[in-house]
């Protein structure tokens, strides 16, 4: 379970990339979204899968899911929410202040 | 006294959310910042010392025993960083009022400021990784927040590439924090250290460490990492480049010294190297970018990357003489930085223009503005007896010792340079005809004196450097030895 | 002592106080008083007799850095010409430069190059030496850059500044070395363990290294061009700096190092054959200046090179004639160049086909011109002291053959063409010497400097009469010399006691006379022929120049560095990320191979059963699914929603792999951020395929995004499978309800173990919420609508 867990974060990745690698700013924060997905994917594979209940305590479970990457998971989705808010408001002003939302327009040369 | 470890995040975080609270009374605002700011650094003047003389501080945070809490450690080391981030904190702050607009100040920007450092102190005191990537973002975070603040068109052009280069960084900084956690059961460094120096299969230590290296190394503009870097760092106001140029980058290459003299040194004949050999190739390629540059921030900026070139080379070198070097390169740069950013910024706005072919005879009516100026280059290209001297010494001795002939050429080399890009751009400016900037220095007699404050500093670094250079080499020495750390964070009681 | 080596320092800080009252006395006489009283005192410890001064104080101990200061005959002999010369430069220069100038300024930089020549000749630590040497590149600098509204001359600075600098940097390299070989940064220390040296595996780079910085501070072939261009300087600085004093410290640290290296053939190779090179090419290019200095500028530059060689000849002669003519061409080239100063302030030009017939107008001038050009050319008259050293410099090069012997072949030829050699090279010196002073002084005279032109008041002629007088004097008494100053020197150089060195005007019929003979003849035939053969340098050099070259590199540094930076820095945010993303996945890859460390041997996975397992595999086929619709989906609305899909089946697979809180917290943030995209995307243009893409970058990002998938892909499973060392998680099972009060464990983790992670956590929203609001409502005026 835990390979095919891997692989799917890994294509996840991947189409992340693919999308990173637009031009269309749009397409760009789509790209980095799904990087957030994979990388919390990666994480929760990473504490193994399937070993035990839900890390919350009670009588009779031996073994419970590993909490450490779930904790560090949380924190993560939290700072990736802030983040993705903040690049969407600012890609809404970006865009609308130069006039366009492709990325290769938007260059700039050494001059300014 | 272990709490005291604290206190460099706590004091910049309170400053920020006391300021935040005071945004809509600017006299009150500015007061209570210059006024936080200097007790900084007082507080951080004293702390230092503690540390170099009595000892590091450890505090777990929570009373959680490491590795279990969150440790912060307050090392000699994280100690003369935050010091030093605490001096340009206040040069900053100094200058400005007379350069960012009231508006601005007024919506959060010493707030902004002052979270900054506190991302910035916290990643160099904490002694967990996830903690670290944590700080990452607090700083990353604030510099967003920095870097699109005022909202001119140029600035949010550049500031979503930073923001988007940054956010691919960090997500793969935590995914990476989840493998290490995978091969090595923790996220504590001194615990990781301890394992990993314990562990017989170095290879995926390694491969791990390669992905690590590569987050920090963008944070930190090594290339072929740091093409970002120098057009974002540019569009914002001049104290916010002197505090990015200053302070992020260099919290990249502290995390590298840290993380790779601690726990990742297990194959030194690959990571030695590739420290040297993108430590060279950033020195090449930054001074390329210097020397191809006619803006005079733009300049400043791409000095930034040859600078990370020669700490990289010193960390690979792993001798006393290169680990020291690279410290002492560190701490100097981070000053010297902030004070020609302030300078690039004083001299564009009196000029009107940053194009140094646009100006000219400025030293005419700023000759203080103008040798500031000139002996910055002369700090930069490591000339005695400044501070980048002294570093540079370092470095080369250390590289000579490891037999790297190729890459104290290349520090010679890239020194010239570095020479050749602040000389000339100092003769445009400030020579030959003309008269830039012939009004009287104004506003800006505040920003000239922030930016000497920091002078002095990198003048005493160089002259007085006896003063810090036998704690920077014993720094060196137990960076070599990570055992002293181990034990300092788990007290051999887990 | 120490204070004889830092007053010009502490002077130069009095300066700008003492220039306020410049309109009432000139502030050059404050710099003389300093030189002359400096002089005194070095005067005084040479004629006691009393040696070997020794002053030490610790700076940066840990760098091995101190200030320890040293007089042995070497330094007392060039301590005594900086400030000699130094004294008379600056009581020249209050006549010459008027007291509109920014003397401040002058006097500052004057006096820190003064004190950093006596530091670099003082100093017994190799790190001092070097800091001083640093010192008098950039006072030249600031010297030469005077007059900082002319182009030619802060072009001229930045050369100089350029090429000592580079200098600079390899003696560092090379003083560093001789630290790592040595162990000691302490010069005497160091001479002391020659053996150790020659026998190192750096020795070859310390040579070169040693000879660069030599070579570009003395103004050896090729690096000379910079001597030339620094003639933009107010002249004192040309007589001081570059011709007395700085271009000497080349010479100087070869003569420092001299007793180690005398004995290497390598040395004794490089160091004769760049010398007369450069003796050759100055005296030959001298000839072709118009410009006075410039003759001047060559001129030095071809003494110089005459001296190098004698100190790569490495004999007991060799070193003694090289001390000698030092002495002699400090005394000669100095008054020639206050001699062209005054010509200039007189005439208003230093043209010299401008020039002519000026014995009548300035006799004084003349006398002083005819004396030391004559002593320049080696003309063979007992009142010249420069026929003197010139007949020491060939018999030298003569008796090389007898003194030395080589093992290798190529220095053995080399010993016996060198007195050809230099023969042929001072054929040249005398033809410009001539030509000097024939052209300005004899001939045809120009109307408007004729009018003009008389000698100067008597102020501005004590400084060259006084060095002529040096000139006579030497010659007359060239052994009071010789012993007092010149055998310490030579000493101190050879390393050990020469014999005592008799100087004669007459030794009979010497092969050295002939020498003289041949050369006074040859060069009186080529200066009166010069018409005939000028075309000569139409071909050599031709169009071939060291300042083409560096003209070429300055131009490289400004024009083709951008032409790569913007090519690299373009602005593209997708090749930012491209350069990023690949570089990253292959060099991880390659080291993911490289150490063997995919190995997967020891996964330990739990197991996929069917049915059991098909709802997780049902999600990862739609998350699959989603993540290619929201790629190629061409409506944002579209794109973002099932992006949302993504994010869903994520917080599903959360439920399903046991983690519920971060199910919910997944689903409530995928929801708001979907409503959010919706928000800030709404206003903005569709995604139509209005923007092409190329086929080939398609291709290409989609390899780089393949490439990157599967090497975070292979390194997740490398490390998942290798599982070196337990959890610290246990720990948190354990003692959740114990020491953290709750049964969530993931909670208590959150807000009790890490729970600075958490602060800082909402810090970082807390600050994305001020930054959003910033963003919105703080606008720069005048850009958005």
């Amino acid at each position: 379970m835990e390979i095919i867990m891997i692989v799917l974060a890994g294509i996840l990745f991947g189409f992340a990339v693919y999308n990173i690698l637009q031009k269309r700013l749009l397409r760009i924060v789509i790209g980095t979204a799904l990087l957030s997905h994979a990388a919390h994917l990666f994480i929760l594979t990473m504490g193994k899968l399937k070993r035990g209940a839900a890390p919350v305590l009670r009588e009779g479970a031996e073994n419970y899911s590993d909490p450490l990457p779930q904790a560090l998971i949380l924190t993560s989705i939290v700072i990736s929410f802030g983040v993705t808010s903040l690049l969407l408001v600012l890609a809404y002003r970006a865009v609308k202040t130069n006039g366009t939302d492709n990325m290769e327009e938007l260059r700039g040369n050494n001059h300014d | 006294m272990t709490n005291l470890a604290i206190l460099p995040i706590l004091i910049p975080f309170l400053s920020g959310v006391l300021v935040a609270f005071t945004h809509n009374r600017l006299g009150l605002t500015r007061t209570l910042a210059m006024l936080l700011a200097i007790v900084h650094l007082i507080t951080m003047g004293f702390l230092s010392f503690h540390v170099l003389t009595e000892g590091s501080i450890v505090l777990e945070a929570g009373d959680w025993i490491a590795p279990y809490g969150i440790v912060l450690v307050l090392d000699p080391l994280s100690a003369l960083l935050v010091l030093t981030t605490s001096i340009i904190l206040v040069a900053a702050v100094w200058y400005a009022p007379s350069s960012v607009s009231e508006e601005q100040e007024s919506f959060y920007f010493y707030a902004f400021v002052f979270l900054l450092i506190t991302g910035v102190s916290g990643a160099f005191i904490t002694g967990d990784l996830f903690n670290l990537f944590v700080f990452f973002e607090v700083l990353l975070m604030a510099s967003y927040a920095l870097i699109t603040h005022g909202g001119k068109k140029v600035q949010l052009r550049e500031s979503i590439k930073y923001v988007l280069i940054n956010l691919f960084s960090s997500m793969l900084f935590v995914t990476t924090v989840s493998y290490v956690y995978a091969v090595l059961g923790t996220v504590n460094m001194a615990q990781l250290a301890e394992r990993a120096a314990a562990s017989d299969s170095p290879g995926i230590i390694t491969t791990v460490a390669i992905l690590l290296f590569f987050v920090f190394a963008t944070k930190g503009a090594a290339f072929p990492l740091y093409y970002w870097l120098p057009r974002s760092y540019i569009v914002p106001n001049p104290v916010i480049s002197a505090l990015f140029g200053a302070l992020l980058t260099k919290v990249g290459v502290y995390s590298l010294i840290r993380t790779f003299t601690l726990i990742f040194h297990q194959q030194p004949e690959i990571i030695d190297n590739l420290f040297i050999w993108v430590g060279n190739l950033t020195m090449l390629f930054g001074v390329l970018g210097a020397l191809a540059s006619r803006n005079i921030k733009l300049i400043v900026a791409y000095n930034i990357i040859p600078a990370i070139g020669f700490m990289l080379v010193g960390i690979g070198m792993f001798n006393i003489d290169g680990l020291s070097g690279s410290i002492y390169y560190l701490l100097q740069d981070m000053i010297i930085k902030a004070a020609l950013f302030l300078l690039a910024g004083t001299i564009a706005s009196l000029a009107g223009t940053a194009d140094i072919n646009k100006m000219g005879g400025m030293i005419r009516s700023h000759p203080m503005l103008g040798w500031m100026f000139f002996i910055g280059g002369l700090v930069l290209a490591g000339v005695p007896p400044f501070s980048g001297f002294i570093g540079k010494l370092l470095l080369v001795r250390g590289a000579f010792e490891k037999g790297e002939t190729v890459t104290v050429i290349i520090m010679l080399i890239t020194s010239l340079l570095i020479l050749l890009s602040i000389v000339r751009a100092f003769i445009r400016v400030f020579w030959g005809e003309g008269n830039t900037g012939a009004e009287p220095a104004g506003k800006h007699g505040s920003q000239i004196f922030s930016a000497g404050f920091l002078m002095l500093f990198t003048v005493f670094l160089g002259i007085g450097a006896e003063a810090i250079l036998p704690s920077v080499q014993q720094i060196a020495d137990y960076l070599l030895e990570p055992q002293t750390y181990i034990e300092l964070v788990l007290k051999g009681d887990h | 002592m120490i204070f004889a080596i830092l007053m010009p320092f502490i002077i130069a800080m009095c300066i700008p106080f003492i220039a306020r009252f410049k309109s009432k006395i000139h502030t050059g006489y404050a710099v003389f008083a300093t030189a002359l009283s400096i002089f005194i005192y070095f005067l005084t410890l040479l004629v006691s007799g009393e040696t070997d001064i020794f002053y030490h104080y610790s700076w940066i101990p840990s760098l091995g850095l101190d200030l320890t200061f040293y007089t042995d005959g070497l330094a007392l002999f060039f301590a005594l010409l900086i400030s000699g010369i130094g004294a008379l430069v600056a009581f020249y220069s209050v006549h010459y430069l008027s007291k509109n100038e920014r003397l401040g300024h002058f006097y500052v930089y004057l006096l820190l190059f003064m004190g950093a020549m006596l530091g670099i000749v003082t100093s017994d630590n190799i790190y001092a030496l070097y800091s001083f040497w640093e010192l008098t590149s950039v006072s030249s600098f600031l010297l030469i850059s005077f007059w900082f509204t002319k182009k030619a001359s802060t072009d001229g600075a930045l050369k100089s500044l350029l090429i000592t600098v580079l200098g600079g940097f390899s003696l560092l390299g090379a003083l560093v070395l001789l630290q790592i070989v040595t162990g000691s940064t302490s010069i005497r220390t160091i001479l002391s363990e020659g053996s150790l040296i020659l026998s190192s595996d750096w020795f070859p780079l310390i040579i070169v290294l040693l000879l660069l910085a030599a070579c570009t501070k003395s103004a050896q072939f090729p690096f000379h061009i910079w001597l030339p261009d620094a003639m933009e300087a107010p002249t004192p600085v040309s007589a001081y700096l570059h011709s007395a004093t700085m271009v000497k410290a080349g010479l100087f640290l070869l003569l420092r190092f001299t007793p180690v290296f005398r004995e290497s053939e390598s040395f004794f190779i490089a160091v004769s054959v760049i010398g007369l090179l450069t003796l050759f090419w100055g005296s030959y290019m001298a000839v072709r200046q118009t410009d006075l200095k410039g003759i001047l500028a060559y001129s030095t530059i071809s003494q110089l090179g005459m001296i190098m060689s004698m100190i790569g000849y490495g004999t007991e002669a060799a070193l003694f004639a090289a001390m000698f003519h030092i002495l002699n061409h400090a005394t000669f080239k100095g008054s020639l160049f206050m001699a062209v100063g005054i010509i200039d302030h007189e005439t208003g030009t230093r043209n010299i086909r401008k020039l002519g017939g000026l014995w009548k107008l300035m006799p004084v001038t003349g006398i002083i011109s005819v004396l030391a050009s004559f002593s320049m050319a080696g003309v063979p008259l007992p009142i010249l002291n420069g026929f003197l050293s010139k007949e020491e410099f060939f018999t030298s090069s003569w008796e090389l053959a007898h003194t030395r012997t080589f093992s290798t072949g190529f220095a053995d030829v080399l010993m016996h063409v060198v007195p050809y050699a230099a023969v042929a090279g001072s054929i040249f010196t005398f033809v410009y010497s001539m030509y000097f002073f024939f052209g300005t002084f004899t001939g045809k005279r120009d109307k408007d400097i004729a009018e003009k032109a008389h000698d100067p008041n008597f102020g501005m002629l004590i400084s060259p009469i006084l060095l002529v007088c040096g000139v006579v004097i030497i010659s007359i008494f060239p052994n009071w010399f010789s012993h007092h100053l010149l055998h310490p020197a030579a000493n101190a150089v050879y390393g050990e006691a020469l014999k005592e060195h008799h100087i004669h005007f007459w030794h009979g019929f010497t092969p050295a006379l002939v020498m003289s003979l041949i050369v006074v003849i040859l060069g009186t035939a080529f200066y009166l022929t010069r018409k005939y053969w000028a075309g000569l340098y139409q071909v050599l050099p031709g169009k071939l120049s060291g300042n083409a070259v560096y003209r070429a590199l300055l131009t490289v540094s400004e024009k083709q560095t951008k032409t790569v930076n913007d090519r690299l820095v373009n602005g593209s945010l997708r090749q930012y990320n491209m350069v990023i993303i690949s570089v990253i996945s292959v060099v991880t890859l390659a080291i993911l191979f490289g150490t063997n460390a995919f190995d997967l041997t020891n996964i330990d996975v739990s197991p996929v059963t069917l049915p059991g397992s098909l709802p997780e595999l049902a999600v990862a086929l739609i998350m699959i699914t989603a993540a290619i619709g929201t790629t190629v989906s061409e409506k944002k609305l579209t794109a973002i929603i099932i992006l949302g899909v993504v994010g869903y089946g994520l917080s599903i697979l959360f439920v399903l792999f046991r983690a519920p809180d971060l199910a919910l917290t997944q689903l409530s943030i995928e929801t708001i951020t979907v409503v959010l995209f919706l928000l800030c995307f709404r206003h903005l243009p569709e995604m139509e395929r209005d923007i092409k893409e190329k086929l080939s970058k398609k291709v290409t990002n989609i390899i780089i995004a393949a490439v990157c998938g599967l090497m975070m892909t292979l390194v997740g499973l490398a490390a998942y499978s290798q599982r070196l060392f337990p959890s610290i998680s246990d720990y948190f099972v354990k003692y959740s309800y114990k020491l953290g009060g709750g049964d969530n464990i993931v909670n208590v983790i959150l807000v009790d173990f890490r729970g600075l992670d958490t602060l800082f956590e909402i810090t970082v929203l807390a600050i994305a919420a001020l930054g959003i609001y910033s963003l919105i409502k703080l606008r720069h005026k005048g850009e958005d609508r």
